[in-house]
């Protein structure tokens, strides 16, 4: 692993102690699917995005592990993150409109992150004479939704290669698993059907997802579906549907924080 | 009205570069100009409207101010939620158009009528509904949406509006406009209000049902929220009458009309013309639907007739 993609695993790891000890605090849940974004969100924030990029979360019951990844890169103070799930603040379960200028897009009813990406793309490609790129993050149950492939359709036709669309396929949605509730697959072959450039990685393999991101971009935009495991990290609630909604008790919040301290003794110096 | 908006949207494009038009495949003989004239900024987003009202809402994030354009039925419902998540909670300056409004697709069918779009717009948050009363009032309510930093609404009708009238008045900021007044301010006198180009209804009735011959003051409002501490002519002809009769092209529910008789001191008498909606309901051109809601200029001047006798 090269020296920037150990700052990244040591920027996940990070991450994900904070984000575990939010939850832990608040009693809040949606901590699978906020632990198997993790992972993505660190490449993103460590490696890809610039100043003048946009990202948006279009899974927004990620928001805590996007706020915890913003706190890790020094752009939430910890008096902001200290307000999460708390009355009277700019941080609730999904991210708030015009709460934070580190988060340009509230979200939280999925799909209706990529057409507000896609208009992004557009404009900076051809209404402003910039170079800004746009990346949104999709769930794989977010592509039960219309208006996702609406938008889809759109990126394609337009030709927005600024625009990088990623999905944390963990596998599970909110009553189950995607396979058995409105199945996905064959999920590349669709985006492809559309008109996208797609790359399938391990969305917790930091070597597959720098060189997703950082392949030259061709004349599409592109869609990286990350393979990631839902809870990822913490060994009882990887791949399970009711650590979409449990909140932990101390008992859980102790190991959880154990095997984390495993993960970074087993880290690369 | 679409000749006008046109005509008034494309100004707006010409003087603002940052300003877009985004139409959801449809303007068919009306925006095949903008292709070439606006380039890039002219997008056809196909028959997608929640993609539609995304896309403007991401444009809008980057500092463009786009117009949506479909007709009213489709632009303000199948998107509902874009509106209200991307755009109302944002604040974005993100101008939504939609032609059609009340029955004026006659007989294109219920899918077509727009009898609830001020209904659920109303009460998203930073919204601004303006709903013209005439074709020559299109203008000013998009150069007024042109300088709105938040979100909007235009509300336009398909109609040649053959009895247009010129008004007494024009409110230059709430867009109300007086079209009769009273000729003895001594006897019960009633004040009738349109929304937007219902006024019709009273506009045929003063010019050839003889509503001219009716002690009335009629005005047409064209936008909400109201700002009734600047109407001073609607307000003094209410105050003094005490008694009003609305007239929408819309459901009585969530209507302009019961927000009025909300926002006014108590009254003597508030009686509304809507349309409605009936368990035998039957379909046709738009004079049939405003002749089955009883929204025609006899029925108004017999209101008037009875309101006035019971005063």
């Amino acid at each position: 692993m090269s020296e920037p993609l150990k700052s990244v695993a040591r920027a996940a790891l990070a991450i994900r102690r904070q984000f575990l000890r939010m939850h832990f605090g608040a009693r809040s849940g949606h901590i699978g699917s906020g632990l198997s974004a993790i992972d993505i969100l660190a490449c993103l924030y460590g490696t890809w995005l610039r100043q003048h990029d946009q990202f948006i979360l279009s899974k927004g019951h990620s928001a805590s592990a996007l706020y915890a990844t913003l706190h890790h890169f020094g752009m939430l103070s910890d008096a902001e993150l200290s307000a999460y799930y708390q009355d009277d603040a700019f941080l609730p379960a999904h991210p708030a409109p015009r709460g934070l200028s580190a988060i340009s897009v509230a979200t939280g009813s999925l799909g209706h992150g990529l057409p507000i990406a896609a208009g992004m793309a557009y404009g900076y490609s051809n209404l402003r004479a910039t170079d800004s790129r746009v990346a949104c993050l999709l769930s794989d149950g977010e592509c039960n939704e219309g208006s996702t492939w609406e938008a889809a359709l759109f990126a394609s036709h337009h030709r927005l290669i600024n625009l990088t669309v990623l999905i944390d396929a963990n596998g599970i949605q909110a009553f189950g698993r995607t396979e058995e509730v409105l199945a996905l697959e064959p999920f590349a072959k669709k985006w492809q059907a559309f008109g996208f450039e797609v790359r399938e990685c391990n969305g917790h393999d930091y070597d597959a997802l720098n060189a997703a991101l950082a392949a030259p971009a061709s004349d599409r935009p592109r869609c990286i579906i990350a393979r990631t495991v839902k809870g990822k990290g913490v060994s009882f609630m990887e791949n399970t549907v009711d650590w979409h909604y449990w909140p932990m008790n101390e008992a859980q919040y102790q190991q959880a924080i154990s095997e984390l301290d495993q993960c970074e003794r087993e880290l690369p110096a | 009205m679409r000749v006008d908006f046109v005509k008034a949207v494309e100004t707006t494009l010409d003087r603002d570069a940052d300003a877009l038009f985004i139409t959801g495949d449809l303007g068919f003989n009306a925006l095949e100009a903008f292709v070439v004239k606006f380039g890039k900024r002219f997008i056809n987003a196909g028959v997608a409207e929640q993609n539609m009202i995304g896309l403007a809402a991401g444009l809008a994030l980057i500092g463009m101010r786009p117009w949506v354009y479909s007709i009213a039925p489709f632009v303000s419902y199948r998107c509902l939620e874009q509106i209200r998540n991307d755009v109302c909670l944002h604040r974005l300056p993100v101008r939504i158009v939609g032609n059609g409004g009340g029955y004026t697709y006659g007989i294109m069918g219920s899918s077509h009528h727009a009898l609830e779009d001020l209904a659920v717009l109303k009460a998203l948050p930073n919204m601004q509904l303006l709903f013209p009363c005439a074709n020559d009032q299109v203008a000013a309510a998009v150069a007024l949406m042109s300088e709105l930093m938040g979100p909007s609404y235009l509300r336009l009708a398909v109609s040649a509006f053959n009895t247009e009238r010129t008004p007494l008045s024009e409110h230059p900021v709430t867009l109300t406009r007086s079209y009769a007044t009273r000729a003895d301010r001594s006897k019960p006198g009633l004040t009738v209000i349109g929304a937007g180009h219902a006024v019709h209804v009273a506009l045929r009735a003063l010019a050839s049902h003889g509503l001219d011959r009716e002690n009335v003051d009629v005005f047409g409002i064209a936008r909400f929220p109201f700002l009734l501490s600047e109407d001073s002519e609607l307000m003094a002809s209410v105050l003094s009458t005490k008694n009003v009769i609305f007239i929408e092209e819309h459901y009585a529910a969530g209507g302009m009309g019961e927000s009025l008789k909300f926002a006014l001191p108590p009254l003597s008498g508030f009686s509304l013309m809507s349309a409605s909606y009936r368990p035998d309901q039957r379909y046709g051109s738009a004079a049939f639907h405003m002749k089955q809601d009883q929204l025609t200029p006899d029925a108004l001047v017999s209101l008037v007739q009875a309101c006035l006798r019971a005063s």
